[in-house]
């Protein structure tokens, strides 16, 4: 069927007309309108929805059609010139125009001309710009990236105007022919960091790319770990931070979610508002946010491990409270943990799936049933039921929700050991867990960078959040071209002295 | 080379320190309280001499073959047979050590936590995580010392820090009560721990900066130097010459904190810090007995080693001693003499040897 798909455009408007009708035989969507442009026949061809039909009549078809336009087309070189189009490409290959057709343009062909052409007159449907649901912040811009590839590069480019800014497509999906865009920003990205992606994502070949997930699990550097290696957002703001700190992102047509690489477990865990607020705010924030990073890892575990093996470490007024409420409990601190955490993770996916209409009938059931009616039943103990809550609003503070999925599964294992070997099984596990992640990088890029390997000076984003005219120098991920930020002395010093009192 | 990564010459320091350490704050100060009385907290000090001196004959016969460890350049400096021979009881000896190590952990953890675990378990469990790491390399080990080993020495000095309050200085006098020979003799079990900083020489080649070695190496015997001194001078002043009734003095000791009324017994935290210390010290044995196995063969990697060679760390875990006062004798008696032998007198040996032959790396 595609056997001359790669052909030339012909002369004759018969055989362009044939082989576009070969190619889209059966396909309802794609339109043909043939005209006369004086004495010349023309057609357009466009697929339905996704033309601005408007633009079409007004910019193409009527000024066409008028007498004289012929004169023009003469020289079929010339057309665009009579076109009030701003995107009007010549095409030379079938294959080409192919392309262009799919993407929302439309095909002109004129009788005798040996090219035909490409109006950009793409207009679909598409959601308008809103805040992201998943990143929401208190400070900060409210605009989230869109399913349209387009509107996020504007987005993009009108936070870094400067033309270093760069941004690569690539056609990825054998049968999707998804766009994907590569954005760094020149002389910040590492020379060699933007091989390896380009080399990475050229060496992608499958059927199809749905969402930037695709993408994701395709250049990731250790596909068999439970930790997200590359950053996904969907806030301009985020990515352009990113862009100038010197990494690269990777934007895909049709999903408002965006690749950014190399990223380390400290960036997964910082949340744009911590630069937005106040410095002090923010490195307290921060601290939180590991606190409870950690919580989310070992908070139940902790909770098995003491009241199986290390019944000492609680004080005794609160180990015999803890007594009291266990009483009746029929399990062992390990099963009724994870029965908890189990429901719980249930809940939270319930959540997360159903209709927005029975999402109330879902909270109800979750507090009354998990919580207070297991309770008054005797098969968990409230005190679990607090562990088990702390865990879970824990797992919602960490800003990139990958990130907490991994704690979450990782959790359920050193569950197992802390119920094996109270402190020493936990223990193992966690260490475990900190060997995986120093062994794990991002594009080249050691996932725990700055901590380890230590690099002091990148303390400044990690241990704090510094004000901002401290954070001098760029992160150093794989190279190291443009160092410093900012001249020094920007700490704003306003002038004392001769006040009239 | 089988080792690809490089590290740093501060994650080799921070890979050192527990792996001296982890078990010499358990066993050290009573088995040293027996023969320096309430001078043993000098040992430490006069014991570390053999820490300096042993990383300085690494780093001698590092500088000599830059690019080889110890196994290797057994061979280059005794020759194919007899250099292969040396390098086998090296090989054995790594294996023996961890054995120990292991026992000593196993005992420990089944004496105090653990109670009715079968320690067969609890070695095993902690095997296969060293096997774990040793199986991501060098580079890997060395940066999750640097996260995991500043937490643990936080945990220990916040606890003596709590025992501050109760330590009395008197319990130190009379200080050379019986003349320099008792402390004297005390320091030579420690030795045998500070003479492990051999295992130096499996990471000397690996270094980024080469040249910062020695210095580091002795930033870290100092450092486990200071660290043995503080537990060693806390145990003393708190107990006094009680300290040699109890099997691990410094768990005795941190039994006995109390803050506030809440932070009681917290040996579990200790257990917590002592174990990531543990783990370190059997990684660091288990990477040179791999690596080593591997340079021995002649194969192009070592991974292939390492489970069996932790199945045999297991089994000399088990050889080691039929029970835990064998054990403690044996740490007191043969192995001092034993480590010094195969860890300070013979790479001694083979510097001379080198240093005769004038024989640079090829």
């Amino acid at each position: 069927m595609s056997k001359d798909s790669s052909d030339l455009v012909s002369p004759s408007l018969e055989a362009n007309l044939r082989a576009l009708q070969g190619l889209y035989e059966n396909c309802a969507d794609v339109y043909y309108r043939e005209f006369n442009m004086g004495k010349k026949k023309a057609f357009v061809a466009y697929i339905d929805g996704m033309v601005n039909i408007d633009q079409l009549d007004q910019h193409v078809l009527a000024p066409l059609m008028r007498e004289g336009a012929a004169d023009a087309a003469d020289d079929a070189g010339g057309l665009p010139s009579i076109l009030s189009v701003a995107d009007a490409g010549p095409i030379a290959t079938i294959d080409e125009g192919v392309s262009r057709l799919s993407g929302g343009s439309v095909l002109l062909f004129v009788d005798g001309a040996p090219r035909g052409f490409a109006l950009g007159l793409a207009k679909w449907e598409k959601r308008s710009v809103e805040e992201p649901a998943a990143e929401s912040i208190v400070r900060g811009p409210r605009e989230g990236f869109t399913e349209t590839l387009n509107v996020n590069t504007s987005m993009l480019r009108r936070k870094i105007k400067s033309p270093a800014m760069k941004i690569v497509p690539f056609e990825v999906g054998k049968l999707t022919r998804t766009k994907v865009l590569l954005v760094y920003v020149e002389g910040l990205a590492a020379e060699s960091l933007i091989r390896e992606v380009r080399e990475r994502i050229s060496r992608i070949d499958i059927d199809g790319i749905l969402e930037s997930g695709y993408i994701e699990g395709l250049i990731e550097d250790n596909p068999l770990s439970p930790f997200p290696q590359i950053q996904v957002t969907e806030r301009p703001d985020v990515v352009s931070a990113s862009l100038l700190e010197g990494r690269v992102a990777i934007l895909v047509d049709g999903t408002p979610f965006t690749l950014i690489a190399p990223s380390t477990l400290f960036s997964m865990l910082q949340s744009p508002e911590d630069y937005y607020q106040r410095f002090m705010i923010g490195t307290l924030i921060r601290w939180l946010r590991y606190t409870f990073f950690l919580i989310t890892l070992v908070l139940p575990s902790l909770y098995v491990a003491i009241l199986t093996f290390h019944h000492e470490m609680v004080p005794t007024s609160l180990l015999l409270s803890i007594a009291k409420s266990r009483e009746d409990i029929p399990f062992p601190a390990l099963v009724e943990a994870l029965l908890m955490e189990v429901s719980f993770e249930a809940l939270r996916e319930a959540g997360v799936r159903l209709p927005k209409q029975v999402g109330a009938a879902v909270s109800i059931v979750g507090a009354l049933v998990i919580g207070q009616a297991a309770t008054s039943a005797g098969l968990v103990s409230a005190p679990m039921v607090m562990v088990v809550a702390i865990t879970g609003i824990a797992s919602f503070m960490i800003p990139q929700y990958s990130t907490g999925i991994a704690l979450r599964m990782l959790r359920f294992p050193i569950m197992f050991l802390a119920g094996m070997f109270g402190l020493l099984g936990l223990m193992l596990g966690v260490i475990a867990i900190v060997i995986h992640l120093c062994s794990l990088r991002s594009l080249g890029v050691p996932y725990l960078q700055p901590l380890a390997p230590m690099k002091g000076r990148e303390m400044k984003d990690v241990l704090i959040r510094a004000p901002v005219w401290a954070m001098r120098t760029r992160p150093r991920l794989t190279g190291r071209s443009e160092p410093y930020r900012q001249p020094p002395g920007q700490r704003p010093k306003p002038p004392k002295g001769n006040d009239p009192s | 080379m089988i080792e690809k990564g490089k590290i740093s010459a501060l994650q080799m320091a921070l890979l050192m320190h527990p792996t001296i350490l982890s078990t010499a704050a358990l066993s050290v100060p009573a088995i040293t309280m027996e023969k320096a009385g309430t001078d043993m907290w000098i040992t430490p000090a006069l014991s570390s001499v053999v820490g300096f001196l042993t990383v300085y004959l690494s780093c001698r016969l590092h500088r000599r073959f830059p690019k080889e460890t110890l196994i290797e350049y057994c061979r280059s400096i005794l020759g194919a047979y007899l250099g292969k021979a040396a390098a086998v009881v090296y090989l054995i000896s790594f294996l023996y050590t961890m054995g120990i190590i292991l026992r000593e952990y196993g005992e420990f953890i089944v004496g105090t936590f653990l109670v009715k675990t079968p320690m067969i378990w609890v070695i095993l469990c902690l095997v296969a995580v060293c096997a774990y790491a040793v199986r991501e390399g060098l580079e890997v080990l060395g940066r999750a010392a640097q996260i995991l080993i500043p937490g643990a020495t936080f945990v220990i000095f916040g606890m003596l820090v709590i025992m501050l309050p109760d330590m009395h200085l008197k319990h130190m006098l009379p200080i050379l009560e019986n003349g320099p020979l008792p402390p004297l003799l005390g320091s030579i079990v420690p030795m045998s721990w500070f003479s492990q900083f051999i295992m130096v020489s499996f990471m000397l080649p690996y270094l980024s900066q080469p040249n910062k070695g020695l210095k580091w190496g002795y930033i870290s015997v100092a450092a486990v130097l200071i660290t043995l001194l503080a537990i060693n001078l806390s145990i003393l002043l708190l107990f006094g010459p009680l300290s040699k009734e109890f099997s691990y003095p410094f768990l005795n000791a941190v039994r006995y904190v109390a803050l506030a009324d809440f932070l009681e017994h917290i040996e579990s935290l200790l257990m917590a810090a002592w174990l990531i210390g543990m783990f370190i010290k059997v990684v660091v044995v288990y990477y040179a007995a791999a690596l080593g196995t591997a340079q021995w063969l002649g194969l192009p990697d070592y991974r292939p080693l390492i489970v069996p060679l932790g199945f045999l760390a297991i089994l000399f875990s088990i050889w080691a001693a039929p029970n835990y006062q064998a054990l403690k004798e044996i740490l007191g008696t043969e192995l001092p003499f034993f480590a010094l032998t195969m860890q300070v007198v013979l790479p001694a040996c083979l510097l001379g040897l080198a240093a005769i032959k004038g024989g640079r790396a090829t």
